[in-house]
């Protein structure tokens, strides 16, 4: 069985350990930390270490910002890496696996007026390619992963498929730098979510999972028995995060996706 | 990236060898498979060598889909049910439009169903053969309901091809009892699904074979030669497909130049009749036409076909009216009926595992054709290489009719063989060495299923 996280936003609780205890009797094997910006994250060591004392499981962080290494500002990029650099340092030293990250969020769509990206295609790969390559070295050096997840095309121009991001890392050429895959935009993108995960395979680092409609698994239309079946077979171990709203009672909501995965095949 | 076997976990090619991580790797290789070869709405049997879907192959697959997602499963069958034809016949290959024509022979622009076939109902934007395969689809739907009950009856899939599947059979029994005795007529070698069999070589030298400049075979580019039928074979193939074509796909009032009762196609069109009564039941509806059916083309297929002296169901040349004197696996696959004659059931057993088959003795699977025979050839399509879907109806015979043993150690054969082999189309009997193929779609799905039977509770009550 695949491991399951939960981020820790949607776990009941006022302290890690509380949202640990109640995430450990729902079925869950870790919880997905998020990172705001402002060196917030690294201001949170304290009790993170603390947690991790506690035997609290934290794999993984996904950044919680409003800019990212992609965005068209030149100062707001820098910061986006700034932030990363220092929140792949934190989860290193958790023992975690890794921090993901998309491209940009919110920014521009391609699907939305004015529909042309301020910015040309070598221009956005240059930046692109330039953002992996430092965030992927930093990484190296700390021994954990950069996970870069494809977003659906309303809220990310640039990389929305999982060929697309693995096309960057072949050229970056870093191992550290893997696909972070999120069932929800693959709904949306990919023509065969499942054979875009064998596609992939090899550049696969981290599963975040909510359903075709941003709810719990579950609570949408998503295969899942399809979309585990793949990750079973092309060897994945990492987790399944689960980064989703939720619909009807938030704590009984939360509580339903460990056995929900388990009952598909996770 | 397409699915290969390069590379599996060594657990994996040991098979399951019954440890935990052994199966799950296992599950894993022939999820792969599956998922690999789907297109969109059903699965290719091989992307290279058959890149379009099969009728019997998606029968299988489903089934083995069936323990994957029991939605695909359902899409799987439904998809292939999509293109059936108004006299209700299932034609044997439904064209992928996106494949160009070379890709495989016979292509869409010899069959032309949708002219050619057009006073049959065959679909008009869609093309497809003409032919037929073993009509094993109401049981395929059958166990694809059974794997989850509650997402069948929340989508309504049995309801929507309930209907199409009893059209399905009543095609076969209104149109291809063409020798009246109750039992359906295969009019192709391809039909009864053992294309290359060595029963059909006696009523193939009636058939005049087309000349091997008029058409191209496309299996040559992806096969091995030696595997494969020869080219004189496959002039009367389509000889006979030209014919049939030319008069319109039309079945009753015409002389075909082929034209056999086959044991294997007619048990499966009762095991499929008996999946329709439980079907029928599942929708309140009246199961007994279905089950007085089946028990009618029971009592016709020993009355036929069963050969006491040879122990063994023997197909019949209607051509002729003399059985066909060559011992085929087919003859076997009537232990899929329920209902057969206790001493009917006693020397099919025997047969089994006798020395011309010689299953659990000589041979781990049951080859396709006689270990004794004069034209055994452990490696040529359908000559005595042995077939994981044939296997698999096989151990469901056996499980059947109690031999609970032997049906457990064909099943651990069937799994250590299929993962080894790299989920090869056939493989030799006595060896287990791969033939055909490599990542065949019904090798994997056979697994998938019984992976998941040996995991459920209480397996033994399984017949």
């Amino acid at each position: 069985m695949l491991k399951t996280a939960c981020q820790e936003q949607l776990l009941p609780g006022q302290t890690l350990q509380q949202k640990w205890d109640f995430a450990r009797d729902a079925g869950f094997d870790g919880i997905e930390l998020r990172a705001k910006g402002d060196l917030h994250f690294q201001e949170r060591l304290p009790e993170l270490r603390a947690a991790r004392r506690d035997g609290v499981v934290m794999p993984t962080v996904c950044v919680d910002m409003l800019h990212f290494f992609g965005a068209f500002d030149a100062d707001l990029r820098r910061d986006a890496i700034v932030q990363l650099k220092s929140q792949l340092s934190v989860i290193a030293e958790l023992g975690g696996l890794g921090a993901q990250t998309p491209a940009s969020y919110g920014m521009f769509s391609r699907r939305l007026p004015p529909f042309t990206p301020p910015r040309g295609a070598d221009e956005e790969r240059a930046v692109l390619l330039d953002g992996l390559t430092e965030l992927g070295e930093h990484a190296a050096k700390e021994g954990v992963s950069l996970f870069l997840e494809p977003l659906n095309r309303y809220e990310d121009h640039m990389v929305n498929r999982l060929d697309q991001a693995a096309e960057l890392i072949r050229a970056v050429g870093l191992d550290s730098v893997r696909i972070g895959i999120d069932s929800y935009h693959m709904n949306i993108e990919e023509a065969d979510p499942a054979g875009a995960i064998l596609a992939a395979a090899p550049y696969i680092g981290h599963a975040q999972v909510s359903d075709s409609n941003r709810f719990q698994p579950g609570a949408g239309h998503l295969d899942w028995p399809v979309w585990l079946a793949a990750l079973h077979s092309i060897g994945y171990d990492g987790y399944l995060a689960v980064e989703c709203c939720l619909t009807g009672d938030p704590v009984e909501a939360v509580r339903s996706i460990p056995t929900l995965l388990r009952r598909s095949g996770a | 990236m397409t699915a290969t076997t390069t590379g599996l976990p060594a657990r994996v090619a040991e098979g399951a060898s019954g440890d935990r991580a052994g199966r799950r790797d296992l599950r894993a290789a022939a999820s792969r498979v599956l998922l690999a070869n789907w297109t969109g709405a059903s699965t290719v049997p091989s992307h290279t060598l058959y890149p379009h879907q099969w009728s019997w192959d998606s029968a299988f697959i489903a089934v083995g889909l069936a323990r994957l997602s029991p939605r695909r499963a359902q899409r799987e069958l439904e998809t292939l049910l999509g293109a059936q034809w108004d006299d209700g016949r299932i034609p044997h290959i439904v064209f992928n439009p996106a494949v160009p024509h070379e890709a495989y022979f016979p292509s869409p622009d010899f069959w032309r169903s949708s002219t050619a076939g057009a006073a049959h109902g065959a679909p008009s934007d869609i093309e497809t053969s003409g032919i037929v395969q073993p009509p094993v689809h109401a049981l395929a739907a059958w166990l694809v309901h059974e794997s989850d009950p509650e997402t069948s009856g929340r989508r309504g899939f049995l309801e929507r091809v309930y209907p199409r599947l009893t059209a399905w059979h009543g095609y076969l029994h209104s149109n291809r009892d063409l020798g009246g005795h109750g039992l359906a007529s295969v009019l192709h070698p391809w039909e009864p699904g053992m294309d290359n069999s060595p029963c059909w070589d006696l009523p193939l030298e009636r058939v005049d074979p087309a000349p091997a400049t008029t058409f191209r075979r496309a299996d040559l580019t992806h096969g091995d030669a030696a595997d494969r039928p020869t080219d004189l074979d496959y002039g009367r193939y389509v000889r006979l497909a030209t014919d049939y074509r030319d008069r319109g796909y039309t079945d009753a009032g015409t002389r075909h130049a082929f034209v056999v009762e086959d044991p294997g196609f007619n048990a499966f069109l009762i095991a499929s009749e008996h999946a329709l009564a439980a079907i029928a039941l599942t929708l309140g509806q009246d199961p007994g036409p279905h089950r007085r059916r089946a028990r009618a083309l029971t009592t016709a297929l020993v009355a036929r076909l069963w050969h006491a002296e040879a122990g063994l169901f023997l197909c019949h040349d209607l051509r002729t009216d003399t059985p066909i004197a060559e011992k085929s696996v087919t003859g076997l696959l009537p232990l899929l009926v329920p209902d057969l004659p206790a001493p009917v059931v006693r020397a099919l057993l025997r047969t089994a595992s006798g020395e011309h088959f010689g299953l659990g003795s000589t041979t781990a699977l049951a080859p396709s054709y006689d270990l004794r025979g004069h034209s055994f050839d452990s490696s040529r399509y359908w000559r005595g290489p042995a077939w994981f879907n044939i296997n698999w109806a096989v151990e469901r015979g056996l499980r059947q009719h109690g031999a609970l043993t032997r049906a457990d150690d064909l099943r651990q054969t069937i799994l250590a063989t299929s993962g080894a082999s790299g989920f090869a189309e056939y493989v030799d009997p006595r060896t287990g060495r791969a033939r055909g193929t490599t990542d065949f779609s019904w090798t994997a799905a056979v697994v998938l299923d019984l992976l998941a039977r040996t995991e459920e509770p209480g397996e033994g009550a399984d017949r």
